[in-house]
């Protein structure tokens, strides 16, 4: 291959001073800035791009654009590696290399180029027909070696070491596409005073005015709007990025890839995703051509007609000397005339029998052959196109050609605006689809709204900006639009009806899906749109049916003798061109995923040997490395120790609120089960929230802190929760409550001693207080200052032990924390982490989380005397369904393991020892724990109402671990029954 | 992204509110004791294809509950109001 | 990390959070007022400085009264049938937010229209930052303090220095 042999020596508009080196495959090749990887490719001569999914055909560069189904490749090695993307639209980079994809074990010759020959045999959904049996089984083998020989790209399995970022935006006025139509109506809305971002996803701006020749009046029209548009502070241009989709409220998912022509320097991301807020949006995505149906279709060195003019005027880029382009419409022609004056042999095969006069004649001015009434039949070549079989009036004859040109028409690009459920509409004139009606803040001009001739367009874009704008309220005067006439006429369309002998015509280029797939999916009754789509796959690749939506809905309709309205369209969604999901993460990845919640005491459990355990967004420490090696060895020794002398916990990831106000006693005995109005000014109460429909909530402790004024406690998960729901409570079923409650968690630091040395270890760290049993009873509480900050003190337990809950203002936890215990240090005072935590209360049979999970009562929880003679609290009526008092409903019991060295584990099912155990059992157990009172594994467990006798024996199983153990039914309250130790 | 108009803190993105279900049933006084009407209330729901009448809270802003009138065909909002009726 | 004109500080918040009941609001209204020597704000998003005090309406009926680091918090005699006040400033940190970058480093933190007559100089927006919520201060041209929760402050610190 020559270097750049393609390449006109001058024109178009890559920058010809800077040479850029890149691979193809391994080889060395040299293009220009400005070039994309396609271009630079069509210009070293390059026609083998890619193997197609199913077939393994050879595969060339169809378009100039994003709706590119073949030229895919992989760029990027180890955790960089990005498969699947289109050549034509990858701005061409220093040192790019690029590799081929799904082919081996090269382009040139792939041995699965093979499968044309069992190409019978994988026609539309082979897989529902074949490769059955013979046993259920074998299809996960043949699956195997199906996906292996199917498939595009292969993705990186390592970490990515680029940087990605998410951002927020906002705007009056987001127009979609800086064509013609676009960059009218940017200039207008700015001109209107509106904010205005101008969104396209190419490097450079001009849409279709990129495909005119570099050095004419579009050109010129081009840079004077462009400099228009800059001088403006109120407008944004956002190159290189692409709109995926269209959201609720005039949100826009953009995705802006890096700048190639700048050098990557750390910090800059490689893609960055916008969520783009938007008053109005203007959509002005242009159209997409469409290829012609026939045999062969798919050869490298055929490719869109506009493609090619894009690559000679664009790219000054001439892909063949001897040139076939096939059409059925005007648009066309200009291809034929741009590479006529190029220097190549350019003949006009037209499908229509009356062309335009003008046209025929600037041809004869320019030796373009003409042939009308003439049709492709077929296409030969190996790996690139070498003959044409044509058909005319007078008959069939070949031609000899290098390249063909195709063009079935043009199809409105309505995806984007398609997104919210605006199904699109089908306009006999044109033969395509225009969207359907707008919402009032959504505008759409040029051709994607069916409007191709520039001069209309302008025109289009200019209306469409004007309106946008005044939307937003932005109605300053704005100066006439700048015109541009380039001359089209409008192109009449004849609709392209495929003629199929003789080889494979592909409808589908990047899901390998011909015309015959489409008859086998209306011979076997797959008729609607949707079916044909999903039975062929016609329409589901990476290019999500650009080219193909058209020409297979236009088959289909054929086949059924339906009109085109009728056949509909399949739905458009999110995204409209793919986006890395790295992208889509941004920032949020490794310690970035979510944020975290950390207490007071952090930086102190870190530095003292904690090991961490992250519990929803809290981190919290699990246990100390110094009580044991590992966290089965440790929890035991601090409950143990808390249990012998003292422990103290980090208890501020609580939920807290503040409650008061004139009716907040009054509240508090409407939202708990058990009464609170008539609690003592100075002390506390455990208390359970049930929910509407009589199911336990959440439980917590609440301390009256004066008449109108009370502090509650939540389980750590339910924080947010229950915090809600009483602000839904007083909003909307209880206004005429004088009641405020307000969210206090990070106000407090707190930490919690627990022990028989725990009174002593308060004394001697608060020696100005009186914390003696009378002073300071069991439930009683305490408010006042250490060093300038609020203390409370309240004597609560969880653990069964004598116990303190000690809250100071946050910035001075980690200091009462340290002074906590050195005080205690003589009386073996120790932290003890979550581990323990939740082994203490198991052992003292305080029901938590895993028995207050959604489905359980006070009365399945043993906590039914709560409610004594009360009503009217929220739950009370629905609590007293039958359903829910049935004696047979599973119970809270405790469990004792009976078989030494053996273990019970939580989520295990209970079964009756005579009982085959399969299905669901009699029970599950909920909590468990090692409990050193016992020397044995005990547990908590929810167990059928029949069973649960005191004494008997059940059965629990553990099918993840083949685990079966004899445990005896106790009473959940494994130590202290009569809580000498709380009291004393 | 839904974005919801709050009364006092303007246009916000729905991930700022929190769902609390249909506005139009009826909650019964807190010591109704008619368990029929409690279990309309709990669980008997219309399931409209249109105009719905429900409660969002807008957590990361004000905290005031709203009640909001979306079209569940389309998720065009068409009203926000504080829930609470003399703010309304 | 790219060089960029854009400063971030970090404080403690000393803070009142104060309530008035619905049906007696302007009478609350006026007696704290009368009780701070200051107007205070009447829609919610607007704020009024008085001395070291900045009194922000971050709710129909809710006011947090947010002072210089280091004053003292001053005597609110609120009359309980009127209305109730709690100290949230442990629990809140304030971060201050400074340079031409500001706009951009905060793109990429929440979703705040930085242009809108809603975040100019003098107004608050409470919002979400990663889902947690905050309440942004627009204190100039280039600045803003953000208050955030203490027990998230060091994870939000973390993402906004990783600009």
């Amino acid at each position: 291959m020559n270097a750049q042999n393609k390449r006109m020596p001058k024109g178009g508009r890559v920058d010809r001073s800077h040479s850029i080196e890149f691979s193809f495959d391994g080889e060395g090749l040299a293009g220009y800035r400005g070039d994309t990887l396609a271009s630079a490719l069509l210009a070293n001569g390059v026609t083998l791009v890619g193997r197609s999914f199913k077939y393994h055909r050879p595969r060339g560069i169809l378009s100039a654009g994003p709706e590119e189904p073949n030229a895919l490749v992989t760029l990027g090695t180890g955790g960089r590696r990005e498969p699947n993307l289109p050549a034509t639209t990858l701005e061409l980079g220093a040192g790019m290399a690029a590799e081929s994809q799904n082919r081996w074990p090269s382009l040139a010759f792939d041995v699965q180029s093979a499968n044309g020959l069992f190409a019978p045999f994988l026609s539309a959904g082979f897989y529902y027909k074949t490769f059955m049996g013979p046993t259920r089984r074998s299809w996960k083998v043949y699956e195997h070696f199906i996906r292996r020989a199917a498939g595009l790209g292969r993705a990186g399995t390592e970490p990515d070491p680029d940087r990605y970022e998410v951002r927020h935006a906002f705007a009056d006025v987001a127009i979609i596409g800086a064509g013609p139509a676009g960059l009218s109506a940017a200039r207008a809305a700015a001109a209107a005073g509106a904010r205005v971002v101008l969104i396209e996803q190419d490097f450079l701006l001009g849409g279709q005015l990129l495909a005119e020749r570099s050095d004419g009046a579009a050109a010129s029209w081009l840079s004077r709007v462009e400099a228009e548009l800059n001088s403006f502070e109120t407008v944004t241009l956002m190159k290189r990025t692409s709109a995926f989709g269209i959201y609720d409220g005039n949100v826009i998912g953009l995705v802006e890839q890096r700048n190639q022509d700048c050098p990557p320097y750390s910090g800059q991301a490689r893609q960055t995703v916008t969520m783009l807020r938007a008053r109005s949006l203007v959509f002005a995505t242009g159209a997409i051509e469409r290829p012609m149906v026939f045999p062969n279709n798919d050869l490298p060195g055929v490719m869109l007609a506009s493609a090619a003019r894009i690559y000679l005027n664009r790219f000054a880029v001439l892909p063949g000397r001897k040139i076939i382009v096939a059409t059925t419409n005007d648009g066309a022609w200009r291809t034929a005339f741009d590479l006529a004056v190029a220097g190549a042999e350019v003949t006009v095969v037209d499908l229509r029998t009356t062309i335009p006069p003008a046209l025929v004649v600037e041809a004869t001015r320019l030796g373009v052959t003409v042939r009308t009434a003439t049709r492709i039949l077929n296409l030969r070549g190996g790996h690139s196109v070498k003959r044409a079989t044509l058909k005319g009036p007078d008959g069939q004859f070949e031609a000899a050609c290098d390249l063909v040109c195709m063009s079935g028409g043009w199809s409105p690009t309505v995806h984007l605006a398609s997104h919210l459920g605006v199904k699109p509409r089908y306009r006999e004139d044109i033969g395509g689809f225009v969207p359907g009606v707008f919402p009032a803040n959504q505008f759409g001009a040029g051709a994607m709204m069916g409007i191709y001739a520039t001069a209309d367009t302008n025109e289009d874009g200019h209306r469409a900006g004007i309106e946008a704008a005044s939307f937003c309220g932005k109605s300053a005067p704005v100066p006439a639009p700048s015109k541009l006439d380039l001359g089209e006429t409008v192109p009449a369309l004849l609709r392209d009806f495929p003629c199929a002998q003789g080889g494979k015509a592909f409808v589908d280029f990047q899901m390998d899906v011909t015309t015959k797939d489409i008859e086998l999916a209306h011979r076997e009754g797959y008729e609607s749109i949707e079916h044909l789509k999903r039975y062929t796959t016609l329409g589901m690749g990476t290019d999500q049916g650009k080219t193909s939506n058209f020409p297979g809905l236009s088959a289909m309709a054929a086949l059924r003798g339906a009109t085109i309205p009728e056949t509909g369209t399949t739905t458009f969604r999110p995204p409209f061109t793919p986006v890395a999901i790295g992208a889509l993460a941004g920032r949020a990845t490794g310690h970035h995923f979510k944020p975290f919640r950390r207490t007071p005491m952090h930086d102190w459990h870190l530095a003292n040997g904690a090991e961490m355990l992250e519990v929803g967004l809290w981190m919290r420490p699990w246990f100390y490395r110094q009580s044991g090696a590992d966290v089965s060895e440790a929890y035991v020794a601090e409950m143990r120790n808390v249990r012998r002398a003292a422990g103290l916990m980090d208890i501020s990831t609580l939920g807290k609120i503040d409650v008061q106000g004139p009716d907040a006693a009054t509240f508090l005995d409407r939202i708990y089960a058990n009464g609170f109005a008539k609690l003592q000014v100075g002390r506390a109460r455990y208390g359970v929230m049930l929910r509407d429909d009589g199911i336990v909530f959440d439980d917590g402790t609440t301390t009256r802190l004066a008449e109108s004024r009370f502090f509650m406690t939540t389980s750590t998960a339910k924080a947010a929760d229950v915090l809600s729901r009483l602000e839904f409570l007083l909003d909307t079923a209880w206004p005429e409550l004088r009641v405020a409650v307000s969210s206090v968690s990070d106000e407090w630091a707190a930490m919690s001693i627990a022990g028989p040395e725990s009174r002593a270890i308060l004394a001697a760290a608060f020696p100005s207080l009186d914390v003696s049993n009378e002073a300071l009873p069991h439930m009683g509480s305490y408010e006042g200052e250490w060093r300038g900050r609020a203390l409370r003190i309240l004597r609560l337990s969880y653990s069964g032990e004598r116990a303190y809950e000690i809250y100071v203002g946050a910035t001075a936890g980690e200091q009462l924390w340290s002074s906590l215990l050195e005080a205690g240090r003589p009386l073996d005072l120790k932290p003890y982490g979550v581990e323990a935590l939740g082994a203490l209360r198991v052992e003292k049979g305080h029901v938590a989380g895993p028995e207050i999970d959604g489905r359980t009562t006070l009365d399945d929880l043993g906590l039914g005397r709560m409610v004594g003679k009360r009503s009217g609290f929220v739950g009370d009526v629905l609590r007293r369904r039958p359903a829910l008092l049935a004696h047979d409903r599973q119970r809270l019991v405790g469990l004792e393991c009976m078989e030494d060295g053996k273990r019970l584990r939580g989520g295990s099912v209970l079964f009756r020892p005579d009982e085959k155990a399969t299905g669901h059992g009699r029970g599950r157990v909920t909590s468990v724990t090692f409990s050193p009172e016992r020397d044995r594994y005990v547990g908590l467990a929810l167990l059928a109402g029949d069973l649960a006798t005191e004494g008997s024996e059940v059965v629990a199983v553990y099918p993840m671990k083949a685990e079966t153990v004899r445990a005896r039914i106790v009473s959940p309250i494994f130590l202290d029954p009569q809580g000498e130790r709380l009291h004393g | 992204m839904l974005r919801f108009e709050c009364p006092c803190c303007g246009p916000r993105d729905h991930d700022e509110f929190r769902y609390g279900g249909d506005a139009s049933v009826r909650r019964p006084a807190h010591d109704d004791p008619d368990p029929e009407a409690w279990y309309a209330y709990v669980y008997v729901r219309k399931n409209p294809a249109g105009l719905h009448r429900e409660f969002w809270q807008h957590v990361t802003g004000c905290r005031q509950w709203l009640v909001v009138e979306r079209d569940t065909r389309t998720h065009v909002i068409s009203t926000v109001t504080f829930a609470r009726a003399s703010q309304a | 990390m790219a060089s960029t004109d854009f400063s971030l500080s970090v404080a403690d918040c000393p803070l009142i959070q104060v309530e008035g009941w619905d049906g007696t609001l302007s009478q609350f209204e006026s007696s704290l007022s009368a009780s701070l020597g200051a107007k205070l704000p009447a829609s919610v998003g607007e704020t009024v400085r008085h001395q070291s005090l900045l009194a922000i309406r971050i709710a129909p009926r809710r006011l947090w009264l947010a002072l210089d680091d280091g004053t003292q918090a001053p005597a609110l005699a609120i009359d309980p049938d009127l209305g109730c006040s709690v100290c949230l400033g442990e629990g809140r940190v304030r971060f201050s937010l400074a340079g031409v970058d500001v706009p951009s480093v905060l793109s990429t933190c929440m979703a705040v229209d930085w242009h809108a007559p809603a975040a100019a100089p003098g107004r608050a927006v409470q919002t979400s930052f990663h889902h947690v919520p905050v309440l942004l201060l627009r204190t100039g041209e280039t600045a803003c303090d953000l208050i955030v929760p203490r027990t998230f402050s060091r994870s939000l610190h973390d993402w906004i220095e990783d600009h």
